[in-house]
């Protein structure tokens, strides 16, 4: 297990595939996770390369509160 | 303010151009509207990450290496005082091309976004996270055969 510091700073060993292979399941993994439903296999390499790329983490947490803001207004309409 | 409001509007209209270009690729894997937001979000993010860095350089600067601690982020911070930290130093140096190094000090330890750094290097995100990810392996490999495996498996 790498030492939380360092993994900030070296990434973590595991599996990768980078930006834009993250990029295609981004909207399937953020509608998975608004779902609620559990995350399944074939999501790990994409959860890899958001421990290791900011660029990549802050979208999908746009993305998400994208999601929740249409809820809410979907909701209030 | 304004101009962060223009940028927005501009890179979500540009979005808007980029989904209509991309409906065949629509596999129905996602909501339709997450899967067209993904595209909006990408572009809105990226146009302000670039827009916040527009008046700073980006170059290689081995002189981050020497406002240690006091500018270092908290993984460096914390490697102060350390052999790992002279191991790396070198390892950077030594191990890494130069387009590594650029990439790697940038984003690591100045905190350049990856877009920001691709425009300026006229390159890609993704072109830019591989050149990350393997200088990252790079040093990775290095500090496990001076016997800090434990720490970087």
């Amino acid at each position: 297990m790498t030492d939380m510091p360092l993994r900030a700073l070296l990434g973590s060993s595991d599996r990768d595939p980078g930006c834009d292979a993250g990029l295609d399941v981004i909207d399937e993994y953020c509608d998975t996770v608004d779902r609620g439903e559990p995350l399944s296999d074939r999501f790990r390499e994409f959860l890899s390369h958001l421990a290791n790329c900011e660029a990549c983490r802050e979208d999908t947490e746009a993305l998400l509160a994208a999601i929740r803001d249409q809820k809410k207004d979907d909701n209030a309409g | 303010m304004e101009e962060v409001d223009d940028l927005c509007v501009q890179s979500a209209n540009d979005a808007l151009v980029a989904v209509l270009a991309k409906l065949d690729a629509f596999r129905g894997t996602a909501r339709f509207t997450t899967w067209a937001c993904k595209f909006v979000i990408l572009d809105v993010s990226s146009a302000l990450r670039r827009h916040a860095w527009r008046h700073r350089k980006v170059e290689l600067d081995d002189a981050v290496w020497d406002r240690l601690p006091d500018t270092a982020p908290p993984a460096l911070q914390y490697l102060q005082n350390a052999e790992l930290l002279d191991i790396l130093r070198r390892a950077v140096r030594e191990q890494l091309t130069e387009h590594q190094r650029l990439v790697f000090q940038s984003v690591t330890m100045e905190g350049v976004p990856i877009d920001v750094l691709a425009e300026r290097l006229g390159s890609t995100r993704g072109a830019i996270y591989k050149a990350l990810h393997d200088a990252r392996g790079k040093l990775r490999q290095v500090l496990a055969d001076a016997g800090y495996e434990e720490i970087v498996a």
